[in-house]
């Protein structure tokens, strides 16, 4: 399991995860995660196109942090592309329901800046 | 940890604690793998055991942390259908997954709402085709059920 991010400027985060976000995958990147994408008002887009399993932890983490940003006034979203497991897990737990998700990357920026 | 392998059945044995997971989906893999099941039908049963395992750590007290919980997986071939059936038996508080079939809590209509609560039992029932539970001897029995068409 690996993050990264890339502030694009003030108002932008992208977070890239990849590998297995199971049970002890989410455990291990939470805090930090946490405190990436919902401690400060940003537009965050999380990249999940490389991640290869995503438990219910892992979607926990993000509903957290999107509702966290939400309470400051920013927004988070989804940008998954060909991870069909990772899209029927958040289709299953009606997440992509709750969290906008994009196929193209330049549509999630978009997103979070409007 | 112990493993043994029959031609039908194989089992493993793992102390209930969260590493251990891993160790138990590499062991579901492989052993899914001998026995020809379609990749698609592996992951499912790995989110399947990820959550179930999940669940016995975190809310199965001390009864289940102090026990092993067994995993039994063997494939049933029929002449259309194939099914790859995972038992855990844990020794944990007893929980059914699959009581009150239509007792999910509704899914949250926005963030504001949404309760985290439940995801786990959510991608139970979503992955799996069947689930079926008993208790007995103190230990939760689940056997987690994903089918397939060979034609496919």
């Amino acid at each position: 399991m690996a993050l990264r991010y890339k502030d694009v400027n003030n108002d932008v985060r992208h977070i890239y995860l990849s590998g297995r976000l199971d049970t002890v995958g989410s455990e291990n990147i939470a805090t930090e995660f946490a405190a990436l994408a919902g401690s400060e008002k940003h537009g965050v887009v999380v990249h999940l196109s490389d991640v290869t399993f995503l438990s219910s932890m892992g979607i926990r983490a993000l509903i957290a942090a999107a509702k966290a940003q939400q309470a400051k006034g920013g927004r988070l979203v989804v940008h998954v592309r060909g991870s069909d497991v990772v899209i029927r897990t958040l289709e299953a737990t009606g997440v992509d329901a709750l969290i906008p998700m994009f196929d193209d990357e330049n549509e999630a920026e978009r997103a979070v800046l409007a | 940890m112990s493993a043994s392998v029959t031609p039908q059945r194989v089992v493993l044995t793992i102390p209930a604690e969260a590493w251990d997971a891993r160790r138990a989906s590499v062991w579901l893999e492989s052993s899914a793998r001998a026995q020809d099941v379609p990749a698609e039908q592996i992951v499912r049963l790995d989110h399947c055991l990820d959550e179930v395992l999940a669940n016995v750590v975190k809310h199965g007290g001390p009864t289940a942390l102090a026990s092993a919980v067994q995993l039994e997986f063997c494939v049933v071939r029929g002449q259309d259908i194939c099914a790859a059936e995972l038992l855990v038996v844990d020794a944990g508080m007893p929980f059914d997954p699959c009581a009150r079939p239509n007792g999910l809590k509704p899914m949250a209509t926005c963030l504001a709402e949404a309760d985290p609560g439940g995801l786990g039992l959510r991608m139970l029932r979503s992955f799996s085709d069947d689930l079926s539970y008993h208790r007995t001897n103190d230990r939760n029995h689940l056997t987690i059920r994903v089918r397939w068409s060979e034609a496919t």
